[in-house]
């Protein structure tokens, strides 16, 4: 692990243990774009750029201005602790599960092991083989979700639509109704 | 947007505990030179999701991005009532039929569903590859529909909770 990699993971670690123990809300909400921001470089470090695109797009950029207009109307008390009181039972809880989810860790492979299990899956040499002729896209990326699994990426945008105007309906009737 | 538009905000000056948005000439300023360039970036990632990294969920995000700096930078009721309710939920209801209808079409051709490559045969050229854009130009749609309206959404109940 490089310096930098483990710089990255300081930060999203410290900016996740922020969100969840500072007091003020909109302090929260900034931790938690710091840390969708540490989360989309991290997916850049592991190259998955598109991945990455999107943390940053969504995560970091309009789920912050959300919860930042969300809060907005929210009463701000006079807080004279910065940092919540620290429940030790739920804490206790949460470093239990990080524990044993850990012990999971080092049976995966290293970050772009030629022998992992989907580096040498039938499926991925297709789709890496055979990506440019049948879609003629350069990225195999795209050519997955948009042509080869392109019913399943269908899916996926009915599910933002009914999602989104389902939220619509709701949320302009409790302003205007 | 005119610039008497742009003025509006500033009669209902922002509230005592600081309101939701803060109209100031360096923000107009800047949403105004930085708009094109964020809107074309937007584009740039929905139609090159092909070739590199991006697609229609991303770039859809980001075109919708610039309607909510437009929102911040000129007031968002002004923008609000600018964009009216229905302009984001219709674009939406176009953008998930654009989709559907590419699929139901290759099966019309006598093709699969969203076998993109039978759009040769009605004489688009890389029937493929400019399929797959067109359904990421769809999916840019619906995304940036939902992200506007929902900001708007939000922030009308905002703005009416502070009057009442």
């Amino acid at each position: 692990m490089t310096p930098l990699e483990l710089a990255l993971l300081a930060l999203v670690i410290g900016a996740a243990v922020a969100t969840a123990a500072l007091r003020s809300v909109l302090s929260s909400v900034v931790a938690f774009g710091a840390y969708s921001l540490g989360i989309a470089i991290i997916w850049v470090f592991l190259r998955a750029p598109d991945v990455g695109l999107t943390e940053a797009a969504v995560g970091a950029g309009i789920m912050t201005v959300l919860f930042l207009l969300t809060i907005v109307k929210t009463e701000h008390p006079d807080v004279e602790r910065t940092f919540e009181r620290l429940d030790l039972r739920a804490a206790g809880v949460a470093v239990a599960l990080v524990l044993v989810l850990s012990t999971t860790l080092f049976a995966l492979p290293a970050v772009g092991d030629a022998d992992s299990a989907v580096a040498d899956d039938d499926v991925t040499e297709y789709y890496l083989d055979n990506a440019y002729e049948e879609t003629q896209v350069n990225n195999a990326v795209t050519a997955v979700l948009a042509a080869y699994r392109g019913f399943d990426t269908m899916g996926e945008a009915a599910v933002v639509y009914s999602a989104g105007v389902g939220l619509l309906v709701v949320l302009n009737r409790e302003v205007f109704g | 947007m005119s610039q008497q538009e742009a003025g509006t905000p500033d009669t209902e000056a922002p509230t005592a505990r600081g309101g939701s948005y803060v109209s100031t000439p360096i923000i107009m300023a800047t949403v105004r030179v930085v708009m094109p360039f964020v809107f074309t970036f937007g584009l740039f990632v929905m139609f090159h999701g092909a070739d590199s990294s991006g697609g229609g969920f991303q770039g859809g995000v980001i075109v919708g991005t610039v309607v909510l700096m437009l929102g911040i930078a000129f007031g968002i009721e002004a923008t609000r009532e600018w964009i009216g309710p229905r302009i984001p939920v219709v674009l939406v209801g176009i953008g998930m039929l654009a989709f559907l209808f590419t699929g139901i079409g290759s099966v019309l051709l006598g093709a699969g569903f969203l076998d993109y490559s039978v759009y040769a045969d009605i004489g688009v050229p890389k029937a493929s590859k400019y399929g797959i854009e067109f359904v990421e130009l769809a999916i840019g749609v619906i995304v940036a529909g939902i992200v506007t309206g929902l900001f708007f959404a939000i922030a009308a109940g905002v703005e009416e909770g502070e009057s009442a």
